[in-house]
């Protein structure tokens, strides 16, 4: 619990958080705003197509802020410090207070999951009243199945960064994989072209835990290939498996690697 | 020790580009930029093929994925600007180079002699791979046509990493430039096109590569397009050089 305890206080107070709280609670708000612009002048046209999905593309991609939140938790620990700070790394400090390596990972991980937690119902919450503001009468009743999906997508993409980091022990080849693919030029959505293998990555099934309602009309820059594929329970599944293969290779190499390689 | 003026912007030049040749990063970061774009490239070309009839011609598949390659570019020119800041780099750097102006600048053009062939490289093994599998599926091209889009592409990628770059010496951190830099390019862009008009660096530059017959979505030429890109990467590695000037490194 004091390592729990530890590893919170040293997230929050980590350089660059800033930027994944910020992304994490406002760029979903921000989106869903003028999704829900888009939409009312759709409805008002009487060519609304999108009103299920209202809200939700905005959590789509406000993962983002959990993605920095999981690559940072643990490139910071493997950050060189300069030659003046005798070019140390954290990860030393850290596992000569926690002597226990499987500890150390269990409280990061925990940490990583219980911040991505609150960061999700903090966007929720900010997202409704920004829906229903725009939207008015037309604001769709946001589903709790829905919402808790998203919550699920949410802190498994953090945990899946958190668990590829480790491997990398530096951020920005996951960083990279994991912003690009989280936007709408996804790869995912690319291979899914080739293969219905593609159906089964990660993010593509987590997804459905939230985003695709049958028949979603499709939008320009996505086409038809946002149809739903699994059901929202099976796509949570598909998700969490990855991400248990994940954290348990992940827990392994960290029990085993020396702290210097 | 005096040394002409000449003599000596060679010299720095000399030494930036030693620097940057000898970065671990930079070479790993270019093969595997080059090794995922063979892929998507694969992937693209195959989505093409069994399109039949309606695919997109030899060289829009092949530059098709130009927008994930950029990736790799904006990463080039972050760990060429932000690796003089992991340790105490920059305070040697600076010693041995007290002109702060002509050193970034230097540094600039060293980026741009390695990202001018690396990009050629990238760009024209992706639509030589498109023509091979495509061969007669497709329409052909007319030979400067390709020429003009390898070329355009390599100027889009070479004036995105100088904007990388600038934007990385600003910031003096790679993962909030990254972070900063890759949502610009991946979320907030293809989220608002349509929405804003097309005078930011890379929609303005798509057009630097983007065939012109693809209907009334050309709004720019390519040499416009270039021009607006030139604009943003000159006048942010200018601001990146004035504040430079006068920080405290």
């Amino acid at each position: 619990m004091k390592a729990f305890h530890a590893e919170i206080s040293k997230l929050l107070s980590l350089p660059g958080i800033w930027l994944a709280l910020l992304i994490g609670a406002l760029a979903p708000a921000v989106i869903a705003a003028l999704d829900a612009i888009a939409e009312k002048e759709a409805i008002i046209a009487g060519v609304s197509t999108r009103l299920p999905e209202m809200g939700y593309s905005g959590l789509g991609l406000g993962v983002q802020g959990v993605i920095i939140l999981g690559v940072l938790a643990v490139s910071s620990e493997y950050r060189t410090e300069s030659s003046e700070g005798a070019g140390g790394q954290q990860i030393s400090t850290s596992l000569m207070v926690v002597s226990s390596r499987l500890q150390l990972f269990l409280a990061k991980a925990g940490a990583v999951s219980v911040i991505s937690i609150l960061l999700c119902i903090l966007a929720v919450i900010l997202i409704v009243p920004t829906t229903r503001y725009i939207l008015g009468d037309y604001a769709p009743l946001l589903e709790w199945t829905r919402l808790a999906g998203a919550v699920c997508y949410w802190t498994f993409t953090a945990l899946l960064a958190f668990g590829l980091t480790l491997l990398t022990k530096q951020g920005m080849i996951p960083l990279t994989m994991l912003m690009i693919n989280s936007s709408l030029v996804s790869f995912s959505v690319l291979l899914a072209k080739v293969t219905k293998l593609a159906f089964y990555l990660p993010d593509r099934a987590g997804m459905e835990m939230f985003m695709f309602t049958k028949n979603s009309a499709s939008t320009e820059v996505t086409g038809s290939l946002f149809d739903s594929y699994h059901t929202p329970f099976t796509g949570g599944l598909i998700m969490f498996a990855w991400v248990a293969v994940l954290l348990g290779i992940a827990a392994i190499v960290f029990h085993r690697r020396d702290v210097a390689a | 020790m005096s040394v002409s003026s000449g003599r000596k912007t060679i010299r720095i030049l000399r030494a930036e580009l030693d620097k940057l040749m000898t970065l671990p990063w930079i070479w790993t970061a270019v093969t595997v930029t080059f090794l995922v774009h063979l892929l998507l490239t694969a992937a693209f070309t195959s989505a093409s093929l069994q399109e039949g009839a309606a695919a997109p011609g030899i060289l829009n598949t092949g530059l098709a994925s130009m927008s994930y390659l950029q990736a790799g570019f904006i990463i080039l020119g972050i760990l060429a600007a932000c690796s003089e800041y992991t340790g105490g780099q920059i305070r040697t750097t600076l010693t041995v180079i007290p002109w702060r102006g002509r050193q970034l600048f230097m540094k600039h053009l060293a980026l741009t002699l390695i990202t001018i062939p690396a990009a050629f490289i990238l760009t024209a093994s992706g639509v030589l791979y498109a023509g091979w599998r495509l061969d007669g599926h497709a329409a052909g091209v007319e030979p400067h046509e390709v020429i003009q889009a390898l070329l355009g592409a390599t100027g889009y990628l070479t004036l995105t990493t100088l904007l990388s770059a600038a934007i990385g010496a600003l910031l003096r951190r790679t993962l909030p430039a990254l972070v900063i830099l890759l949502g610009y390019y991946f979320i907030i862009s293809p989220w608002s096109r349509g929405l804003l008009p097309a005078y930011f660096p890379d929609t303005a530059g798509r057009y630097m590569y983007l065939l012109p017959s693809s209907g009334e979505l050309n709004v720019l030429t390519p040499v416009q397009g270039a021009g607006i890109l030139m604009i943003w990467s000159v006048s942010l590695v200018a601001v990146a050089i004035v504040v430079y000037r006068i920080r405290d490194a």
